[in-house]
Parts: C-alpha cells; sequence; structure tokens
C-alpha cells in the first residue's frame, strides 16, 4: 500500500475511540492513520470536510449519534469516502457504505485491498451524465454558429465589389466570417451552458469536480488550430498573388500623394488629373509615390491598398482591374497631417472606348492661353488645398492679389513676391516663410515652364 | 509648506525648473552664437534639453535617488524600510516609498487616473465625429487629441500592468519584497515626468501623427511631438527597469517548495510578459530617438532627401510595438486565469499548458511585427513569411481559451462582480482575437488596414485583455489592499452597462470599417451614410464613461466606509489571502510559509497550498 487509508472514529465513549485507535495502530501500522475522532454528530460532519478520510468507523450502540442524519450528508458529496457501523454488542458482519455506491463490502477485504473498487454502473452513470452535456452543447453550437454565419452574411460587410481583385479578396474574407462565427459559438455556447448548468446552488458551499486537465485534449487543441492556420496561412498567400497577377497589357498610371490631394498622370498621351479615370476591364499598374510624407491609396470597392511614399527608389506597384463602371472615390488610408480626412479623390471607371476618348481629348485639351494652363496646373498640382483665391488665409497665404505684394517673412525681413520668389518658394520651400505660416509646404515637380504658366495666372488674381 | 513635505510636489515643481533651466541654457548658448529664437521651432533643441533635465530633476525632486547618493557619497542606509511613524500613513503614497504593495498602489492610482485622461479625449473628439463636417474641434487639434488618447492609454495600460505585477508577484510567491526595492520605486516615478511631458505637447503645437509617430509626418510635426517622444522615452524606461525587476523576484525569491510549476498562474503571466518588457522596449525608444535627433541634429534616418528611408523606422517601431501589445494583454489574461479556478470553484485546467502558452506567445510576438506593414511598402517577399507567423500566434492562444472553458466544465460557478469582469474578458477577448486573423493574411489586409475594422477589432483585444481583467483584478483584490469590499450592486451595473455600450461602439466601428471608414480621420464623407453610425458609436462612448463612473462612486464609497470583510473574503487558495487584509509591511516577514500542495486543488478535500507558521519571531532572511 503506496500511503496510510486515512481513518476518523465517531463516538462519545472515550473507551471506543481510543480502545479501536490503538487495536487499529497494534494490527495495521503504518497502513492507517488515525486522522481525527469525533464525539457526536456535527462533529462528524464537520470532520467529514476538514480531514477527508478514506474511512469513517462509527460507533454502532452509540445512541447518542443520529445515524441517519450523519449518513444523508455523507452520501451528499461525490468524494470517494466509505463509512463502516461497528457494533461492540452485537455479532456478525460489519456494515460498510461506500459514499459512491452505498454498497457494502467486507472492511478486512477493503483494508487488504489496493484499490478502491469501482463498481461499473456508477462509472457509466457518470459518463453517461457528461456524454449527456456534450451532445446538448454540440447541437447548441452548431445552431448559434450557422445563425451567427446566415446573420453576417444577410448584413451584407462588403462594400460593392469593383475590381478583380477584390474577388479573391472576398471569398478569403467570406472563410474568415465562417471559422470566426463557429469559434465564437464554441468558446460562448460552451462558457454559457457551463454558467447555466453548473451554477452553484444557493446554500451550497461546495468546490466543483477535481480534475486538473487532460493532455490529449491539449494536444488536440493545439495541433487542430495549427493545421487551421497553416491552411488559412497557405490560402492568404494564394489570394495574395491573386491580387498581385501581373498582366504584361497592363496600362501604367502615375499615382503621386501630397498633402492633401492626389494626382495622378497618363504616361500615353503626357496627360494629367485630379480624378483618377479608369477604363473597365483592363487592368492598370498603379505606380504610387508621394511628394512629402506618407499616403495610401485605397478605394474601399477596389479593396486593395498600397502606401505612397516620398523618396526616388521608392514608387511600390498596385494593380487594379476595375470590373463595374461608375464614381468612387480615393481615401488616403495613412494618417498624412492636418487635412489627412479629406484627401479624397473621385475615380471614374468607364467603358474602354470611352475612357480612349477621353485620354485623347485630355492630350488635345492642354490649353495655349498660359494663364488658362497656369490655373490648370494650380489645380492639378492640388494648391488650391491651402491656398485660397479669395483672400481667406489657409494653411498658406492666399494668392488674392499675391504677386507684387510686400509680404513679412517670418526672419522679419521683408520681401517682394516676384517671379524669383515664387519660383524659390516653390523649388524651396522651408527658405522663407511668410511670417504667420509656420507649416513649409511640400516640394512639388512642377516644370519651369509650368511654373511660368503658373506666374501668370497669379498675375490675375487681383 | 505642508505640501513641499510631499515627494510628489517636490518632483513637479523641480521638473517644471529644471525644464525651465534647460531650456533657458540653450537659449542663452544660441544667443551668444548669434542664433535666432524667435519661435518654437528655432528654440526646439532648446525645448528637447529642457525636457531631458526636467526629467531627471523630477527624479532628483521626488527623491528617487537618494539612497543611490547617499551610497555614492559612502552613507549607510537601513536594509529594511518601514513607514515613517511621524508622518500619516496615507503620506507613504505621494512620497518615494520601497514597499512593493504601496508602489502598486501608486502605479494602480496612477493608471486609473491617466485611464480617466485618456478617456476624456476620446469622448471629446467622439463627440466631434457624432455628426460629418466639423463642429468644435479643429483638424490639428482632433489629430493631437487622438493621438494622446492612444499613448496617454498605453501609458494607463503600462501602468496598470505594473500596479498588478508589483502589487501581486511578492504576494503570490512568498516574498517579502521585490528584488530591487529602490529600482522599483525609481520605475514607478519615471513614469510621472513622463506622462507630463506626454501631456505638454498639447501646449506645444500637439502633434498630427497619432501615436505611432511615423516620419516623415513626424519630422515635421510642431515642438509637441519632441515633448512625445521624450516622455514615451522615459515612460518606456519603466517598463525596462519594471520587468528586470519582476525577473530577478520570480527567479530568486520565491518560498520553499514554491517550484516554478507551483507559481500561482498570474506569476507566469507576469514573467513573460517581463521578458517582452526588459528586450523589446528599446526599440521604441530607439526610434522615437532617432526622429528626435533627425530633427534638432538634422540627420537624415529616415529623411529620403538625405537618403533615409521611411520604412525602416517602421521596422523599429513595430519591433517594440508589436510585442508591445501582448505586454498589454499577457498579464490581463493572467488574471483570467488566476480568478476562473476561485470562482468555478475547480482546479485550472492545464496549469502547465497555459503557462507555456504565455511563454509562447511572448515568444512568436518577436516574429510577426511586420504584419502592421503589409501595405507600407516593405520589400513584398517578407509578406507572406509574417503573414505564417502571425497566424501561429493563434494558436497559444487558443490552448488558453479551450482550457478556461474547461475550467469551468463542470464546476460550481460562481458570478460576484470579479467573475463577472472575468467571464466579460474572455468573450471580448474572444472576439478581438477572432477578428485578428483576416487582419494577419495578407490578401483581406490589404482592404482591413487603417480603417475602423482595426480600430473595433484591437479596442477588443484591449478590453477583453486589459480593461476588463484590470477591474475584475479591482474588485478582487480592493479587499486584500483595504480590507473592505466594493459594493456588489453597483458594480454589477458597471459590468451590466459597460458591456452592452462596449459592443455597440466596436461593433458598429468594424461594420463601417469594412464599408469604407478609415480610421484617424477628423471628419468623414457624409456620401458613405456613416452618420447613423458614428452618433450610435458616441451615444455608446458616453454609456461606457457613465459605467466608470459609476466604478469610481463605488471605490470611492468603498474607501469611506468602515465596513470590513475576513480576511480571505473570496475563500482563494493563494497564499496572500491567508495573510490579514490590508497586508502587514514586509508581508510574510513574521508568517513564513512552505509550499506543500498544488496552487488550484480546489475540490479536493483536505489540500492546502501553503503552510503557514504563524507567530514566529524570526523572519525569514530577505
Amino acid at each position: 500500500m503506496d500511503h496510510p487509508r486515512r481513518i476518523l472514529i465517531v463516538s462519545s465513549h472515550p473507551l471506543f475511540r481510543d480502545g479501536l485507535k490503538s487495536l487499529l495502530h497494534k494490527r495495521d501500522g503504518a497502513r492507517v492513520e488515525i486522522v481525527g475522532t469525533a464525539r457526536n454528530t456535527d462533529e462528524a460532519i464537520a470532520a467529514l470536510k476538514t480531514h477527508a478520510p478514506d474511512l469513517v468507523i462509527v460507533d454502532h450502540d452509540d445512541t447518542s449519534i443520529n445515524r441517519d442524519e450523519f449518513l444523508a450528508r455523507f452520501i451528499e458529496d461525490q468524494q470517494p469516502m466509505r463509512v463502516v457501523l461497528v457494533s461492540l454488542k452485537e455479532t456478525g458482519p460489519v456494515v460498510v457504505y461506500d459514499r459512491r455506491t452505498m454498497a457494502g463490502a467486507r472492511i478486512e477485504d477493503w483494508l487488504n485491498d489496493l484499490e478502491i473498487p469501482q463498481p461499473k454502473n456508477a462509472l457509466n452513470e457518470s459518463r453517461r451524465g457528461s456524454m449527456k452535456h456534450f451532445i446538448a452543447v454540440a447541437i447548441l453550437v452548431v445552431i448559434v454558429a450557422v445563425l451567427v454565419n446566415a446573420g453576417l452574411e444577410a448584413l451584407g460587410l462588403m462594400p460593392v465589389q469593383a475590381s478583380a481583385q477584390a474577388v479573391p479578396i472576398d471569398n478569403l474574407f467570406g472563410m474568415h466570417v465562417k471559422v470566426i462565427a463557429f469559434l465564437f459559438a464554441l468558446i460562448v455556447v460552451f462558457m454559457v451552458y457551463s454558467l447555466v448548468v453548473f451554477r452553484r446552488k444557493a446554500g451550497d458551499t461546495g468546490d466543483g469536480a477535481h480534475f486538473e486537465g487532460h493532455t490529449g485534449l491539449e494536444i488536440a487543441w493545439t495541433i487542430l488550430p495549427l493545421a487551421t492556420v497553416l491552411y488559412f496561412s497557405y490560402l492568404g498567400a494564394g489570394a495574395l498573388a491573386e491580387t498581385m497577377r501581373a498582366d504584361p497589357q497592363a496600362m501604367e498610371v502615375k499615382v503621386i500623394g501630397t498633402q492633401w490631394t492626389w494626382r495622378f498622370e497618363y504616361p500615353e498621351g503626357n496627360v494629367s488629373s485630379n480624378t483618377l479615370y479608369l477604363p473597365k476591364d483592363k487592368q492598370v499598374l498603379l505606380k504610387l509615390s508621394s511628394t512629402d510624407v506618407i499616403h495610401s491609396f485605397w478605394v474601399p470597392e477596389f479593396r486593395v491598398k498600397q502606401d505612397a511614399l516620398p523618396g526616388d527608389n521608392m514608387v511600390k506597384d498596385l494593380r487594379v482591374t476595375a470590373t463595374k463602371t461608375g464614381e468612387y472615390k480615393v481615401r488616403c488610408a495613412e494618417l498624412c497631417g492636418q487635412l489627412h480626412a479629406t484627401m479624397e479623390s473621385p475615380v471614374v471607371v468607364m467603358e474602354a472606348n470611352e475612357f480612349a476618348a477621353w485620354l485623347d481629348k485630355e492630350a488635345k485639351s492642354i490649353p495655349t492661353d498660359p494663364v488658362e494652363r497656369g490655373r490648370r496646373w494650380a489645380t492639378q498640382f492640388g494648391c488650391a488645398a491651402c491656398h485660397s483665391v479669395d483672400g481667406k488665409a489657409g494653411i498658406g497665404p492666399s494668392w488674392k492679389g499675391v504677386y507684387g505684394r510686400e509680404e513679412e517673412l517670418t526672419t522679419g525681413q521683408k520681401v517682394k513676391v516676384d517671379d524669383a520668389y515664387i519660383k524659390e518658394s516653390i523649388r524651396t520651400p522651408a527658405a522663407k516663410l511668410v511670417k504667420g505660416f509656420t507649416t513649409p509646404m511640400p516640394v512639388l515637380t512642377l516644370s519651369d515652364a509650368q511654373i511660368a504658366d503658373l506666374i501668370e495666372y497669379l498675375k490675375t488674381l487681383k | 509648506m505642508r505640501i513641499l513635505s510631499l515627494g510628489f510636489t517636490r518632483g513637479v515643481i523641480a521638473q517644471i525648473i529644471g525644464s525651465a533651466l534647460g531650456t533657458a541654457l540653450i537659449v542663452a548658448i544660441r544667443a551668444i552664437l548669434g542664433m535666432p529664437n524667435n519661435d518654437l521651432r528655432d528654440i526646439e533643441p532648446a525645448a528637447v534639453f529642457g525636457g531631458f533635465v526636467g526629467g531627471i530633476a523630477f527624479m532628483l525632486g521626488v527623491g528617487s535617488m537618494d539612497d543611490w547618493i547617499k551610497w555614492m557619497r559612502g552613507i549607510a542606509t537601513p536594509e529594511y524600510h518601514g513607514p515613517d511613524p511621524n508622518k500619516p500613513r496615507w503620506q507613504r503614497y505621494f512620497d518615494v516609498d520601497y514597499d512593493h504593495k504601496v508602489i502598486g498602489v501608486q502605479y494602480g492610482v496612477t493608471s486609473v487616473l491617466l485611464f480617466l485622461l485618456a478617456g476624456t479625449f476620446a469622448l471629446i473628439f467622439r463627440t466631434e465625429l457624432a455628426a460629418a463636417g466639423m463642429q468644435f474641434l479643429s483638424p490639428d487639434l482632433y489629430n493631437t487629441l487622438m493621438g494622446l488618447h492612444g499613448i496617454v492609454m498605453i501609458a494607463a495600460i503600462l501602468t496598470g500592468v505594473g500596479a498588478m505585477s508589483n502589487y501581486l508577484v511578492p504576494l503570490m510567491i512568498g516574498a517579502n519584497d521585490m528584488a530591487f526595492p529602490r529600482l522599483n520605486a525609481f520605475a514607478f516615478w519615471v513614469n510621472v515626468p513622463g506622462a507630463l511631458l506626454v501631456v505638454s505637447s498639447l501646449f506645444l503645437g500637439g502633434f498630427d501623427t497619432g501615436w505611432t509617430g511615423y516620419p516623415p509626418l513626424s519630422a515635421r510635426a510642431p515642438l509637441g511631438m519632441q515633448m512625445f517622444f521624450i516622455g514615451v522615452y522615459l515612460v518606456g524606461l519603466s517598463s525596462i527597469l519594471g520587468s528586470l525587476n519582476i525577473i530577478v523576484t520570480v527567479l530568486k525569491m520565491r518560498a520553499p517548495g514554491m517550484t516554478m510549476f507551483r507559481m500561482p498562474i498570474f506569476v507566469w503571466a507576469a514573467f513573460a510578459t517581463s521578458l517582452i518588457g526588459l528586450t523589446a522596449t528599446q526599440m521604441i525608444g530607439l526610434s522615437f530617438l532617432m526622429v528626435l535627433i533627425q530633427r534638432v541634429f538634422g540627420m537624415g534616418f529616415f529623411d529620403p532627401t538625405k537618403g533615409g528611408n521611411v520604412v525602416l523606422f517602421q521596422h523599429l517601431f513595430w519591433f517594440y510595438s508589436h510585442p508591445a501589445v501582448y505586454v498589454f494583454i499577457l498579464p490581463g489574461l493572467g488574471i483570467v486565469s488566476e480568478l476562473l479556478p476561485v470562482f468555478a470553484r475547480k482546479p485550472l485546467f492545464g496549469y502547465k499548458w497555459i503557462a507555456m502558452s504565455s511563454l509562447a506567445i511572448a515568444l512568436v510576438g518577436f516574429f510577426v511585427w511586420a504584419h502592421h506593414m503589409f501595405t507600407a511598402g516593405m520589400e513584398e517577399y517578407l509578406r507572406v513569411p509574417f503573414m505564417y507567423a502571425t497566424l501561429l500566434v493563434a494558436v497559444p492562444t487558443g490552448v488558453k481559451f479551450f482550457s478556461w472553458v474547461g475550467t469551468l466544465w463542470q464546476g460550481k460557478i460562481i458570478t460576484p462582480t470579479p467573475m463577472l469582469f472575468t467571464l466579460g474578458a474572455i468573450v471580448v477577448f474572444l472576439f478581438g482575437g477572432l477578428t485578428g486573423p483576416p487582419n494577419g493574411t495578407v490578401a483581406t489586409d490589404l482592404h482591413l488596414h487603417d480603417t475602423y475594422w482595426i480600430v473595433g477589432h484591437f479596442h477588443n483585444t484591449m478590453f477583453g485583455g486589459f480593461v476588463y481583467p484590470f477591474f475584475a483584478a479591482i474588485y478582487y483584490w480592493f479587499p486584500k489592499i483595504t480590507g473592505k469590499r466594493m459594493n456588489e450592486t453597483l458594480g454589477k451595473l458597471h459590468f451590466w452597462l459597460m458591456t452592452p455600450s462596449f459592443w455597440a461602439v466596436t461593433w458598429v466601428q468594424m461594420f463601417i470599417g469594412l464599408r469604407g471608414m478609415r480610421r484617424r480621420i477628423a471628419d468623414y464623407d457624409p456620401t458613405q451614410g456613416f452618420e447613423p453610425a458614428q452618433l450610435l458609436i458616441t451615444i455608446a462612448a458616453f454609456l461606457i464613461a457613465l459605467s466608470v463612473l459609476i466604478f469610481l462612486i463605488n471605490l470611492v464609497r468603498t474607501m469611506r466606509s468602515s465596513e470590513r470583510v475576513t480576511d480571505n473574503v473570496w475563500n482563494s487558495r493563494s497564499p496572500e489571502w491567508q495573510l490579514p487584509s490590508p497586508a502587514p509591511d514586509h508581508n510574510y516577514a513574521d508568517r513564513p510559509f512552505v509550499v506543500v500542495g498544488e496552487p488550484y486543488d480546489y475540490g479536493l478535500p483536505g489540500s492546502t497550498y501553503v503552510a503557514m507558521q504563524t507567530g514566529t519571531a524570526s523572519a525569514r532572511a530577505e
């Protein structure tokens, strides 16, 4: 026997208690440990909890012990424990009660036995009880998962799908939603079920079942999620590759972000625009860059997103094949300073022939009047975001009457706004800031001819 | 001058004087050299120097370095520090004190105050967002408040983590204090000048970058940006020193018989957290310091016109800032694992698996940072490997959830307020966790990145991983700290008001995020039809604020009441509950204990976790 049997003796007679104690010690030595004695029913019931004996020996002849009450309390708990009623007056076999089954057995057998015999029907009963819980939970999990998934799908989570690249993304997201619905249902149903079914009854001060874990289960719920996430990574890589699939016939468009406007340049036809015009069903290779801080190109209906970075060697690619004609907006998705929120530009998807016509018209429509050209550059380079033409101060000085005006600089110097100053202010914006304006302008890529046009336009703003 | 006898006031005054002197010194040098000092941009180097000097001045003024200075001068200091009998007891909390329990409470109160501040920032800009168009904030102020909400919340969480680990770890492992009590006090107090500097940015032009401070935007932002950098630097220093202290304490100061696998599970969480804090925090300090230096000395680290690379910053930044989210959540998950067995009256299911899953999350967390950069323009071939690494985090996290469910199964569950918040933490964090994988697979992230979906997702992880467990911890250990128990009715009201409001906020956020709502924008396009949703989010946010107000009322009422509860009010097996409440100075000095059983053997009659000797005069050697 690997550990001594813990025994509690219950009797109001000291002779019974001490006599039995010394007898057991003499006979069984280290195999038994008398963990305590109790003199009445209350003490005995309390000792059941505090001493957790394996065996309780009760004086059968002691009428001061309320045997019925004691036995009623004794069978309440699930802890393996037995009670034996011993009589000094009467002869015959002693009665042993097992807490779990209340089936009789003989004390000598038990003391010599290594294993506490587990009656088979009791074990099956507790297993059947567990199975009942598991089946109930499994049914509930399936119901809740299906309902959550159906609800989310009915809600319509994604906006209009308007690009070829959106298709693999939406498909993958749909699979994610299914897994989310299932796992959410699994955990929450188990929790809520436990809270309802295994809630402690009022007045009960006992503890729950004592089990510390299950290595097999732990391994299972490590391996299965591992397999799932590896599979999802594999799917994710496939979907990513699909969004990046290159069409060698793709049309190139340069996308230039500047605080807080977008500009789109079409190398075919040397056209530039503040509205992104795209032909339907033709892949467009966007070449993204920034003149100042980080911006991010995102049209929610196209799904794909890519940051536009400053730096000559940092031009980034993004491929979009628009599939639905209509008007959308490119919305800057990377915080880019004060007016980030308003950095949105229209996107127009047209039929291929309409697009060709637009591009052709734009290429031929560059005005001959320098003032008109200047106005055009001012629009395209987004000057109006900071410079008003009506005298209102913005992020930068208003252009109304700016040409020829004398301005005071932050250094206290005075400067006349002439061709040279305007050119310097565009090329190196931080060099001479006008007093009252602290944010330097971003460096813009205007050509000398464009600057000349712009100056002509400024002269007209009286 | 009664007020000057408080270390806190001395520190703040020293910081103000130090900042002024430091700034004046550089301004004077610039003037002598003939350099301009006309506006904030000119005096930026002076203000940065002043900021650092002010931080050091605070630490000297508060007295956090007194003992070290004495040692340098060859003066001995007493080994055992008790409360000063000549001062009222409350004053300990405003002075440098070496008792880990006092420091834990100091962290906790700081955390709650920072929470209220950051929450107030959120309510202000949330109100602005209730309708399209700009109503009462300027875009600049919106951006600053939004960035401050983020960074002050992070400071609040870090100090909250400090509160839990400082108060609990020594008590749970049977130590009488932390391994380095002076370092512990230093690590707490350095948060205060840090927080003051961060908040001062509001008055120095603000910053328009959000808490992430990406250059080139942060290289061009107003002076407030620099104060933000210095403040974060100091708070980060606190993390590093605090983590070091926890690691040494856990490894060296455990009671006899307390093997690593017999520690209360929260200690494992605090230990894993500290491994991250000690090794990763340097990187955010470095990345912000590089921008600071770029601005002051004109270096070109992240300046493309000087050959710098803007993506490099993001790698450095996220190398800390991703593991940092595990610093935020691991202690909270530890609280969940700690409280569930107490209220399910059942052993923690799979103790070793839960302990190891914390370490696994900490480890894997170091290899996933670039998932914040899938659209950032880093090398394209990095995206797929980082996707695989990112999704791996789901595995140890899943082990925790399944084990928690296993703990509840067939328990005898009771649901007082701390248990409600524990269960709330599980469900909210579950939702935060489940909405993570769509951001982890690159293709879907191309759509989700930088939208309100992400905002909803991480608020779920932060609430489930920190806010709910922190409230659970406050309700649970409040009787330990004060001997008084917080009101149950108000506690339940707090829970049942906060939870639906929180779901309303984040579910709606995630939904409109999918539909095209960008994050971090001061205003939004009314044609997208998000106005009703934004109004709903704002109303729900105010309801969360109301629930927190109820919590504060409960806190103050309980503090004022004189009703005491029994020492072990939750009938826990953990050693700190075997002590009188409030816990005595020097914890177990008079009651050393030996670990004789497993920590969570609820339901095993007759078993105990620790055997405590009471009344022994001989204190165990420190």
